[in-house]
């Protein structure tokens, strides 16, 4: 939520510079939509389902038996919010693409309290952005 | 306050067991150990990477409307935050 809200923050640069941003979590659209209204983000907040792109980015992993205990005492059911039996979750993780498809930053962390500074990214997007105007 | 500074405010109060979250100790520990694992697990370092090309993916957004990601880089850069879930 907290990184949400940091980088709500910096969309309007995002958009200045005629770029996308997306957050995308397993969980399902209407806790997406419960996300939005709450952290008052204007960008889509996207439903991987089973998370098939997590997967893809290799990000998924599957929590261990005592935290998923835990998790159901806070009375936090992940197969409820995902529709995951397997209790997976995608690793915290940032990505910037360029319109080529490559990936010009990553940051992905173990660690969900340790996270990039929306402004780093912001600065790699007008660097990528500066490095294309001059090309074309 | 940068985003670290507000995740490490907000790391700080969780861990010391005090309101508004009043987290146990032992709860505590299960956390770090978990966190230690997934370290540990090198997972991280095999996730894609710069220089690697980004799987396109179609995924509903909140309001069920699919988004493409080749759209969206039709347009510009895009910048991708994967994260865990409201909670």
């Amino acid at each position: 939520m907290m990184e949400l809200e940091a980088l709500q923050a910096v969309w309007p640069q995002v958009r200045a510079l005629g770029a996308s941003l997306v957050a995308i979590s397993p969980q399902l659209a209407q806790y997406g939509r419960a996300v939005r209204r709450r952290a008052k983000l204007e960008f889509d907040v996207l439903t991987d389902l089973h998370l098939r792109v997590a997967e893809a980015f290799r990000l998924a992993f599957a929590l261990p038996p005592d935290l998923k205990q835990l998790y159901a005492a806070f009375g936090n059911t992940l197969d409820k919010f995902h529709d995951e039996p397997d209790f997976r979750l995608p690793m915290p993780a940032r990505y910037v693409v360029d319109q080529d498809g490559r990936i010009r930053a990553a940051d992905v962390s173990p660690d969900y309290t340790v996270r990039p500074e929306p402004d780093d990214t912001v600065a790699i997007v007008r660097g990528l952005r500066a490095a294309n105007d001059a090309r074309s | 306050m940068s985003l670290q500074q507000q995740l490490d405010a907000f790391k700080a109060t969780f861990e010391s067991g005090a309101p508004p979250y009043n987290v146990s100790r032992e709860r505590i520990e299960i956390m770090h150990r978990a966190t230690e694992e997934l370290r540990q697990s090198g997972l991280a370092e095999r996730a894609l990477k710069v220089g690697d090309l980004a799987p396109a993916f179609e995924l509903d957004n909140q309001d069920g409307r699919l988004v493409r990601s080749a759209d969206l880089l039709a347009d510009g850069p895009l910048v991708i935050a994967f994260f865990r879930g409201h909670w």
